[in-house]
């Protein structure tokens, strides 16, 4: 009896140990985030595997539309760059704990994101796509026509937000590549992932070359997110600015097949390019 | 294409097996010490030792991969793994080995509590000391008893290293995902358990010959 009781305090004792810890979750970024970057001499960036942003080249160097970027946001700013590849779902725990000081990767701005991060401004911008085996595309020319079909998102992702505000039958899978699987494998009837992805990991040369896609859902921005409260996403905004309008984004986008689409310039810049039409 | 496959996945293969050899060797000894304390006439201490084995095999080892590797970073605000592959490795060796010593502990605690108790009070009645009696008597008994559940805890580890890839470590299944994300092939990730299948066939083929030669304790 008296053991049980005993067990019973120790138990007891643990969980509220447990839940103390728990909630002393305390994420506060130093004074200057940006100087503690420096003073440590080498900014770790969090990515995936994700061509054209950041990718290996035949000698396992990390290159990309934004691998190539950091590198120069690194020289600017007088540091080295670590490229760290981490597990996407995870990018907001990796940045709190201050395992990668930021998440540049291709990231579309969702409000998430919005929330947990601090975000510079759109540097590149992507869409939401329905992919689908590609014999199958001229049967479904809109979302109307696509009501009876299944659909696999990754959980949490922009393309799995817009499929539900579509009124899409929706199935969560783990990330786009597993989405993609489903489709590939005919579990799923379709999927939604990111434009940029879809380019690069249909047709041709891929296991998925009978996939492809033909409808857009939504639009979207490619963003750059720093630890919430960092200085340095407005160091790294301002520099994004200037590099859209000296071209340096553009010739960035040439050196990828254009497989890029990069951001208009903000407000001023924009209203003076609107009467030209394309 | 099969030749950078098959390169890429066997780096992934060689973490796997690190954390695999590096887990043992932390573990088995770990284990010992775990089993003791839960044994332990010390009332107290028995109790936080089960106490914690209860939390650590009563959770999920992915959970506690993430609260070992976040957790310091998140709750104390000091990443004292360090950024990097090096600090994700040393977070899941650390990870792994409290989890398997907690498990390894009850099947050494099982092993030790089935030898009979009268050949501990003959040792005592022939004069010798209570570390003599469990090194030159129960411990070979007890050995011989427990291959089989450990070959079976041993085995699972094998496939457990996979759950590492939540923190990001490129172990071999990382490695055969890459190929998914990257280039759009999938068969690269199947190809991963022909590995785990080869490795866990080594061991049960090593098991059971260490049983074939602790088979002369049968009386």
């Amino acid at each position: 009896m008296k053991s049980v009781k005993l067990l019973a305090i120790v138990s007891v004792l643990c969980m509220t140990l447990l839940a103390g810890s728990l909630s002393a979750f305390a994420g506060e970024a130093a004074d200057s985030d940006l100087a503690a970057i420096q003073e440590k001499g080498v900014i770790v960036v969090g990515i995936t595997d994700f061509a054209p942003m950041d990718y290996k080249d035949d000698n396992g160097e990390w290159i990309g539309f934004d691998a190539d970027l950091a590198l120069i946001f690194a020289q600017e700013i007088g540091v080295d760059v670590e490229f760290q590849e981490i597990d996407w779902d995870n990018k907001i725990l990796e940045l709190n704990a201050g395992s990668v000081d930021c998440i540049w990767n291709g990231m579309t701005l969702t409000e998430e994101v919005d929330a947990a991060m601090e975000c510079t401004g759109t540097y590149a911008l992507n869409a939401q796509v329905v992919v689908m085996k590609a014999d199958a595309l001229a049967e479904y020319p809109d979302v109307e026509s696509m009501k009876e079909l299944s659909f696999a998102v990754e959980a949490g992702s922009a393309g799995e937000a817009v499929a539900v505000e579509a009124g899409l039958e929706v199935n969560s899978v783990q990330n786009q590549a597993a989405a993609l699987m489903e489709v590939a494998a005919g579990t799923s009837d379709a999927c939604v992932i990111d434009k940029t992805m879809a380019d690069a990991m249909t047709g041709e040369g891929t296991s998925y070359a009978d996939l492809g896609y033909a409808v857009a859902l939504s639009s979207e921005e490619y963003v750059v997110g720093f630890r919430k409260g960092s200085d340095a996403a407005a160091v790294l905004d301002e520099m994004i600015t200037k590099w859209i309008q000296d071209g340096t984004l553009a010739d960035l986008s040439a050196k990828y097949d254009n497989a890029v689409s990069v951001a208009e310039a903000a407000e001023d810049a924009e209203a003076e390019s609107e009467p030209e039409s394309k | 294409m099969f030749g950078s496959v098959l390169s890429a996945l066997s780096v992934g293969f060689l973490k796997t097996l690190e954390i695999f050899g590096l887990t043992l060797v932390g573990a088995i000894p770990l284990g010992l010490l775990i089993c003791l304390g839960s044994m332990s006439r010390l009332q107290p201490l028995k109790y936080v030792i089960r106490c914690i084995v209860w939390v650590i095999r009563g959770t999920p080892l992915m959970l506690q991969l993430l609260v070992i590797y976040y957790g310091p970073g998140l709750i104390l605000g000091d990443n004292w793994w360090g950024s990097g592959e090096h600090g994700r490795f040393v977070a899941t060796i650390a990870a792994f080995i409290i989890n398997y010593a907690c498990y390894f502990s009850e099947i050494f605690r099982g092993g030790i509590q089935s030898i009979p108790v009268g050949q501990n009070e003959a040792g005592y009645v022939l004069g010798l000391t209570k570390s003599q009696i469990f090194f030159r008597i129960t411990l070979l008994q007890v050995i011989k008893r427990i291959v089989p559940p450990m070959s079976n805890e041993i085995i699972t580890l094998v496939k457990d290293t996979s759950l590492s890839r939540i923190i990001a470590l490129q172990e071999l299944i990382w490695a055969g995902q890459s190929f998914m994300k990257s280039a759009g092939i999938i068969w690269p990730l199947f190809f991963t358990g022909i590995y785990y299948l080869a490795f866990s066939g080594l061991l049960t083929i090593l098991f059971n010959r260490i049983e074939k030669k602790l088979e002369f304790f049968r009386v």
